[in-house]
């Protein structure tokens, strides 16, 4: 057989290579004309324009030009910290940064298993089912009521509310975390695995047998968002915590009294009880929590409509940085938090976290950015000790060992209690049995979130119970101000 | 430093071609990238910058020697002495702490695990410096006289930490002699950005994927999860190394230097022995030329030789088991390969021959991902689906869907890119189409260049950490 003409030889020569050459050059002189200015503008813009310092979304501070030591030098950190210094400090960086996230939003499409036919089906089948679900939480909800607790009188929105966990809805999956869309708002939701909890019974049984019978113990563990809101097309990723929670309240002495919120959280689901961009709970969401505690405490609790709402507008969370799903940060969503009549008449005394006293002032601060740091404005934050004195009389006196999740509850009580200590569970310097019995504690809540209570924090629980034994404690705050007092 | 990086691109890269192209006469711009080259290199490696140094030295220093007494014994010694200390060093700071946990472990002694951190991309500037001395003794290149010239050759900053393994033959000459005209420089920096693009937009956030799925601990990963996340990781190698490899090409033509290809497409092979002439071509090549006709007592042994090269191949990627496997598993295969024969492998129907490859490359890439023998053992369970059998994981799983749903288009985009269809584009428009035809070809070029410029240079802002994967060979 002959040989075949090569396919690609072109039907006739349109040109000649010296023409060619030519156009070569031409278009290549052409297209560094374009290249070489983008180039240079990029550099000199990443020289010239002014670094930023601070990232809102990732809520830190930039890294700084690194100082020069000999030792630095030789180990690589001076040149690699010059390197993290330009790249992390780009001028304009949270912008680009969402600008990438938003390029990145195009690699896929949106996961949606159900139709939205489907959907509707679903959410159809769930109305006929909800009279039951409402006779039967009311029912529950009335033997817990206790008739003291004034704010259960006007509780008219305490029905049944949708169960997202039995709908489809729309999601992505970021790092581990799932963005869903439900009701026309994106929510990003951590997923929890389960554990065992051993650290966290074995902690508090050990902590419930070292201290006097007469002070009460709480434990009270608050649900992740993910309880609430995992639609049912992802719910095999996530554990039911209810189950996880029984069964800690099974193991725990009996002296301890587990304060059931994962039940009470369920009746507000279309309320606002979670932040649907960060991954705290609402205040909100605190406020039903610490209802439920005061009730386990038979302390006196008020009403929130007797509080003062104040709102951060636009907030977005640490799910986008988490997630970095640009969906999350054009959803922003309002910080609500609630202020006591009685704030006025309470001090918050602020603490080292050997219990060194610092200063005194308001609970609530103002933080800057609040778009990204609202949670910060109780307390300002968690590695401190604080004491509120309150206007109340009981001779009861609360300590908090809490995460941040309890951050947002101390101002509740504030009507329930002569004093609330706050200890954060990963910052406490001394002995929490010492502590405990030296304050004169009456009523101690252990109160934290799920992945707190099964995952490492609660590692650190045995630690406060062992640590620094048998030394005196002195509230340096009324020395001090004794001292103050005395010198005017 | 490391190309991906806004502080190299915008900062070392412009200061460096500016002084570069200021200046006019070559040994000027010699000098020039020797110094930034040795900056390059101090910048990861203050203290290992010497070692770089003492490389060049020696393998320069024997070099010479080869060249003074050509053809007789002492040529013969200098090479071995040269060629002995490359390796010593490369076993020294890269295998002794695997060496030594290996000979614990065997014969339960307690020798103390010597702690070296292992100086980047040592496993191929040595491999530069014995491809050098070896062509000095076999005499298809002159030993370089000049110290300068020859550090410019080891250290070139393009190829001097990630590769590609360059020949001395081939840029020897342009040493000496070299023009940097504009459609070197236009297509350099093209190659550039298409490189940069491959890592910090396909590469970069395929890893994502892996590391959601293979990140923790595999036991119950789904028959499909497991296989849908090999894949993802098989593209990422591809894509993370051949992008550096790029960037490395792009560079090196922007100065004049005219590298070779380290990569063709690797995916459309028919067979394993097709695939290694198509993948990382500079380290199959080096193996092929100074290792596969090496003597063994006395006389090339072509099965010995075999996997002897397919041994060090995996050794070479690291000093783990997983990656000794890795060698072997492909030196296996080709082995069968060449028992049945080129000839017959031909007759195979095509798309026998594909399935049959990309399924050897694909759970290759898995040996090449788990240094963690557990892990790896989980994995082969998962992806043979036994352990859907034994330990109850499921066939397919949601989240896994979702996550191809969720990159669709990056897997699409990247199996595109991966296929020769861009080379088949330019053939077009550069060869065929008329001058018009040409010239709209490199308009279109240069924007769609501008536009994954500024993409990949706003993805990095976001990206704490993106080492190349090959830094740690």
């Amino acid at each position: 057989m002959e040989k075949k003409p090569a396919p690609h030889t072109p039907p006739k020569k349109r040109f000649n290579s010296y023409k060619r050459s030519i156009i070569r050059h031409f278009s290549s002189v052409i297209s560094l004309l374009v290249l070489i200015p983008v180039f240079a503008l990029i550099s000199v813009f990443l020289l010239v324009f002014p670094h930023s310092t601070i990232s809102y979304i990732e809520k830190r501070e930039l890294t700084k030009f690194p100082e020069f030591t000999f030792d630095g030098y030789f180990s690589g950190a001076f040149t690699s910290g010059i390197t993290k210094y330009y790249d992390d400090t780009v001028p304009y960086r949270d912008d680009f940064k969402n600008i990438g996230n938003s390029f990145k939003a195009n690699f896929g499409i949106k996961t949606n298993d159900s139709v939205s036919v489907k959907g509707k089906l679903t959410a159809a089948k769930n109305k006929d089912k909800k009279p039951t679900q409402q006779t039967e939480s009311s029912a529950s909800d009335n033997e817990k009521t206790k008739p003291n607790n004034e704010s259960s009188k006007n509780t008219v929105e305490e029905s049944a509310q949708k169960d997202y966990t039995k709908e489809n809805a729309e999601y992505t999956v970021e790092n581990g975390i799932i963005v869903v869309n439900q009701d026309g708002h994106y929510r990003a939701l951590e997923m929890f695995g389960g554990g065992t909890g051993n650290a966290y019974v074995d902690a508090l049984n050990k902590f419930r047998s070292q201290i006097d019978d007469k002070v009460k113990v709480y434990s009270m563990i608050a649900p992740l968002a993910s309880e609430y809101y995992t639609p049912a097309n992802y719910s095999y990723a996530s554990a039911n915590q209810k189950e996880y929670f029984d069964d800690i309240a099974s193991r725990l002495d009996k002296g301890i009294t587990s304060v059931d919120i994962d039940s009470v959280l369920a009746k507000h689901t279309e309320e606002n009880i979670y932040l649907r961009t960060d991954h705290h709970w609402t205040p909100l969401g605190a406020y039903y929590a610490a209802r439920t505690f005061a009730d386990a405490a038979g302390v006196n609790f008020k009403d929130i409509n007797t509080f003062k709402k104040e709102t951060i507008a636009g907030f977005v969370g640490t799910m986008y940085a988490f997630t970095g799903d640009i969906n999350i940060k054009n959803d922003s969503e309002d910080f609500t938090y609630y202020v006591p009549d009685n704030n006025d008449k309470c001090t918050t005394y602020y603490y080292d976290t050997s219990f060194n006293y610092n200063s005194s002032g308001n609970f609530f601060n103002e933080v800057g950015d609040p778009q990204s740091n609202a949670y910060m404005t109780f307390m300002g934050g968690d590695e401190q000790i604080v004491k509120i004195k309150t206007n109340v009389k009981n001779n009861r006196k609360l300590l908090i060992i809490k995460d941040s999740y309890g951050n947002a509850e101390p101002a509740y009580y504030t009507n329930s209690f002569e004093e609330i200590y706050v200890v954060d569970m990963r910052y406490f310097d001394l002995n929490l049995v010492d502590f405990t019995e030296q304050m004169n504690i009456t009523d101690v809540l252990f109160t934290m979130v799920t992945f707190s209570a099964f995952g490492d924090n609660a590692e650190n629980l045995d630690n406060l119970i062992t640590q620094a034994k048998g030394n005196v404690i002195k509230d340096t705050a009324d020395s001090e101000e004794n001292s103050v007092s005395a010198s005017d | 430093m490391v190309f991906a990086d806004l502080f190299f691109l915008y900062f070392f890269l412009p200061v460096c071609l500016l002084a570069y192209f200021i200046s006019k006469k070559i040994e000027t711009r010699n000098t020039v990238l020797i110094v930034f080259s040795l900056i390059f290199y101090a910048w990861g490696e203050p203290t290992y910058f010497f070692l770089l140094i003492f490389v060049a030295l020696v393998n320069w220093y024997f070099g010479l020697c080869v060249g003074r007494c050509k053809n007789t014994a002492n040529a013969k010694a200098a090479v071995a002495v040269a060629v002995v200390i490359d390796i010593l060093l490369l076993v020294i700071f890269k295998y002794s702490g695997f060496i030594v946990q290996n000979v614990n472990s065997l014969f339960r002694s307690s020798i103390p695990v010597p702690d070296i951190s292992l100086p980047i991309g040592i496993s191929f500037f040595t491999f530069q410096a014995i491809s050098y001395i070896i062509d000095c003794y076999w005499q298809t290149v002159e030993p370089q006289q000049s110290f300068k010239k020859f550090l410019l050759y080891i250290s070139l900053f393009p190829q001097l930490v990630a590769g590609p393994i360059v020949r001395y033959s081939v840029v020897s000459s342009e040493i000496d002699k070299r023009r940097s005209t504009a459609s070197d420089i236009s297509e350099g920096s093209m190659r550039v950005i298409v490189g940069l693009a491959k890592k910090v937009i396909v590469a970069n956030n395929l890893y994502a994927i892996v590391t959601q799925f293979f990140g923790n601990d595999i036991s119950n990963l789904s028959f499909l999860g497991t296989w849908y996340t090999v894949i993802a990781y098989s593209l990422y190698v591809y894509f993370d190394f051949s992008g550096y490899s790029d960037i490395a090409i792009g560079l090196g033509r922007i100065f004049g230097f005219h590298f070779n290809e380290n990569f063709n497409y690797p995916f459309i092979c028919k067979s394993i022995s097709e695939f290694w002439q198509r993948w990382h071509i500079s380290l199959s090549t080096f193996f092929r030329d100074y290792l596969f006709y090496a003597p063994i007592l006395g006389k090339p042994r072509k099965y010995v030789n075999l996997f002897l090269v397919w041994f060090c191949t995996g050794m070479w990627h690291g000093a783990e088991w997983n990656f000794i496997f890795w060698g072997l598993y492909f030196g296996l295969f080709i082995f069968m390969e060449t028992k049945i024969g080129k000839k017959r492998m031909k007759k195979w129907p095509l798309w026998f021959s594909h399935i049959y490859s990309k399924l050897v490359i694909v759970i290759g890439f898995g040996i090449f991902y788990f240094s963690d023998i557990g892990q790896l053992g989980k994995f082969f369970m998962n992806i043979s689906g036994i352990s859907m059998l034994t330990n109850g994981n499921s066939f397919a799983d949601i989240v896994t869907w979702n996550s191809f749903l969720n990159n669709i288009f990056l897997f699409a985009i990247a199996i595109i890119i991966s296929m020769p269809l861009l080379p088949k584009l330019k053939y077009f428009f550069f060869k065929w189409g008329n001058n018009t035809v040409y010239t709209t070809g490199k308009i279109l070029g240069t924007i769609g260049c501008v536009y994954l410029l500024i993409m990949s240079s706003i993805l990095l802002v976001d990206a704490t950490n993106n080492p190349f994967l090959y830094f740690r060979f």
